[in-house]
């Protein structure tokens, strides 16, 4: 007992700290923009839509960017991604913990009386990385069910953004057009990585920016912008693991672009909660309840369901992980936040329905205290005996 | 005591009503004017839309309006066709017996794909606009306020060259009901483009009751939202409201000749709440 108290404690702290640098801007942003929203709403939106662009179609792209680092990282040796059939069994968990969710928000909404709300579905599949992590290591220490947990959260939100691509309700893609502009941008970033430049500005300033231009002009979001050029950026041989900070005496690429950007992005978070977390409380209507119904049951589910369908394929479970693990893991998914909002911000215009959507996903964290009475219930993680 | 109380109670409705009716302007009901109604949030299929279509129906005996403008919520809960008829076909069935031309545009209670119900005549559109003699009438579909949308109301109403332009749509820019308000997001992004392009009056819903406010930068706005749907008691008149009514269901009458708008708002019980005269305003210098 004196030794697992130590070793919590010992872990608590760096954990603290990573809750210090990654989550908490985010959540003061939307805290603010909740109540500025609320009380002075003019003031709130002509602000909030005169920097709307500059920071959830920039700025965001420099945090998607971090996030695709991390995902690029563990492809290596060492990491959660390496070799990549260690990836099935949550991804088959992460197709069926997105259908779900889909499926009851789309009847969620409905009985609640207001299928306008129907074309939000895509935003169910989004789950926040980095609060997800937090949660789950708080949950569960170094548990195997870590590095599943990530999977899972990656594939979802990968599914996210095919959604919101091809199922936006508004917008009209020119995907011929804008393809052609992204080949010409990886083929800047692979002529680059074959020049072996060390910098990581020509990929940004050059591959990255052409990339960025090709989702502007498909019509997809172009905070995504940077997504396909990072994994032309050299990285180590090895992954240092999952939001690991890069040395500030780090030499590959990969990570002295996190060493740059790591800060400016985290200003980025503050201020993408700030513009997209303002919700007049009295535009909400009963159908803002369908999107934490549908994450908060049907990710749990989902996930039992898909890992189900994954072991009767012949897939097997990694050690130390079972049904109860399965069921915390699924409300820990269910935290949308970040990628939440993102998700809402893209796929809908101002409005009722982008205001019901984006309390919908503030509401999605309480997949936190859900996981953690769920662990406690259950006996897993920290609260196994 | 109780009944003495409430006597007085019926005496003085009775007289505030009388009083109403005494001062309300009459329609001019003239042959070549743009005569149409106003609905919002009506389709509950209970009784009190059935009572307020029936209000409509003996109205239009005496005052033959050929349109009715509906303003969003056009149908609430289950959306099969047996609803189509229950909240929509059997109430105004003698409305479009004489052939009432219905132009809905769609709130957040209708399923997107009613755009293509065709007594709603929207043609499969979400935002669509049609000319009524001297009137551009442009609906919106205020629940996707995309720029796409927000950059075919600017070339629309820049293009038109009638005397009067009408916009309506289901979220008020301006509303002093306690349940919705004002919906801000939606009023930053169009209220620009009115005022650049001198449209004159706006019709909303979404809030359960009725509301006339005073010009708001030039532009005259409704919310008439309970020709169905009724929250009573809810309004909280501010210095922006020139007159309300949230004490039961009403619909909106409004005749457009030459260059004056008359209105009026009728309770299901057939009284006038509300009525008055709009002259159009001046072209913005633009």
């Amino acid at each position: 007992m004196a030794r697992r108290v130590r070793n919590l404690r010992a872990r608590i702290p760096r954990l603290w700290e990573f809750g210090l640098e990654h989550l908490l801007l985010l959540p003061a942003g939307a805290a603010i923009a909740l109540v500025w929203a609320n009380v002075l709403p003019e003031s709130y939106y002509r602000f909030s839509y005169a920097i709307a662009f500059a920071v959830n179609d920039v700025a965001m792209a420099f945090f998607f960017a971090l996030m695709t680092k991390e995902v690029v990282e563990a492809t290596a040796p060492g990491g959660v991604l390496h070799p990549w059939r260690r990836a099935l069994l949550p991804v088959i968990a992460a197709i069926a913990a997105t259908i779900l969710p889909a499926l009851i928000h789309v009847q969620a909404v409905d009985v609640l009386d207001e299928p306008a709300l129907t074309v939000a579905w895509p935003v169910t599949f989004a789950t926040d990385l980095a609060f997800s992590y937090f949660v789950a290591r708080i949950i569960f220490g170094r548990h195997p069910i870590i590095p599943f947990a990530l999977l899972l959260a990656i594939a979802s939100d990968a599914l996210g953004g095919v959604a919101i691509a091809v199922f936006h309700p508004t917008e009209v893609h020119h995907f011929t057009k804008g393809g052609a502009v992204l080949a010409v941008a990886l083929g800047l970033a692979m002529a680059l990585q074959r020049a072996r430049a060390r910098s990581f500005w020509p990929y940004l300033l050059i591959a990255g920016s052409t990339s960025w231009f090709a989702f502007w002009w498909s019509g997809l979001p172009p905070a995504l912008g940077l997504v396909p050029i990072m994994p032309f950026l050299p990285h180590a041989a090895r992954d240092p693991g999952f939001f690991v900070d890069a040395s500030p005496d780090a030499k590959d690429t990969l990570s002295r672009f996190e060493v740059w950007w790591r800060y400016p992005a985290q200003i980025a978070l503050f201020f993408f909660g700030l513009v997209n977390a303002g919700v007049a409380f009295h535009s909400l209507e009963p159908g803002t309840w369908g999107l934490p119904l549908a994450v908060l049951v049907g990710k749990p589910l989902g996930v039992l369901i898909g890992a189900g369908i994954a072991l009767a394929a012949g897939l097997h479970l990694p050690l130390r992980l079972g049904w109860r693990e399965l069921v915390v893991v699924g409300f820990i998914a269910a935290i949308g936040f970040s990628v939440g909002l993102f998700f809402s911000a893209a796929l809908l215009p101002p409005g009722q329905l982008l205001s019901e959507t984006s309390m919908g996903v503030l509401l999605s964290l309480a997949g936190a205290p859900l996981a953690l009475a769920a662990a406690r219930v259950l006996r897993v993680g920290r609260f196994a005996r | 005591m109780q009944t003495v109380r409430r006597c007085l109670i019926l005496v003085l409705t009775a007289a505030a009503y009388a009083g109403l009716l005494a001062q309300s302007v009459a329609l001019p009901n003239r042959a070549d004017s743009v005569k149409f109604a106003a609905i919002g949030d009506n389709g509950t299929g209970d009784r009190p839309q059935y009572e307020v279509a029936q209000q409509m129906t003996s109205t239009h005996a005496k005052y033959p309006f050929d349109l009715v403008i509906m303003l969003g919520d056009n149908m609430y809960g289950g959306q099969k066709p047996s609803d189509f008829v229950k909240k929509f076909e059997q109430p105004y069935a003698a409305l479009l017996a004489a052939n009432v031309k219905f132009q809905a545009s769609l709130g957040n209670h209708d399923r997107p794909e009613n755009v293509s119900y065709g007594l709603y005549n929207m043609n499969g559109q979400r935002y669509y606009t049609y000319v009524r003699k001297n009137v551009r009438f442009v609906a919106l579909d205020s629940t996707l306020m995309d720029r796409k949308q927000l950059d075919w109301l600017d070339a629309t109403l820049r293009d038109a060259r009638e005397d009067w332009k009408v916009c309506y749509f289901h979220h008020p820019l301006y509303s002093n009901a306690s349940r919705h308000g004002s919906s801000v997001d939606l009023r930053l992004l169009l209220e620009p483009i009115f005022l650049k392009n001198g449209v004159n009056v706006v019709f909303s819903g979404h809030d359960h009751v009725y509301e006339r406010l005073k010009p708001q930068k030039g532009i005259y706005y409704f919310v008439s939202g309970a020709a169905g749907q009724l929250r009573k008691g809810n309004m909280e008149p501010s210095d922006q409201t020139a007159a309300s009514f949230d004490q039961d269901q009403s619909f909106m009458l409004v005749e457009v000749a030459g260059q004056d708008m008359f209105f009026q708002s009728i309770s299901r019980a057939g009284q006038v709440v509300d009525s008055g005269v709009i002259h159009r305003q001046q072209r913005p210098a633009s």
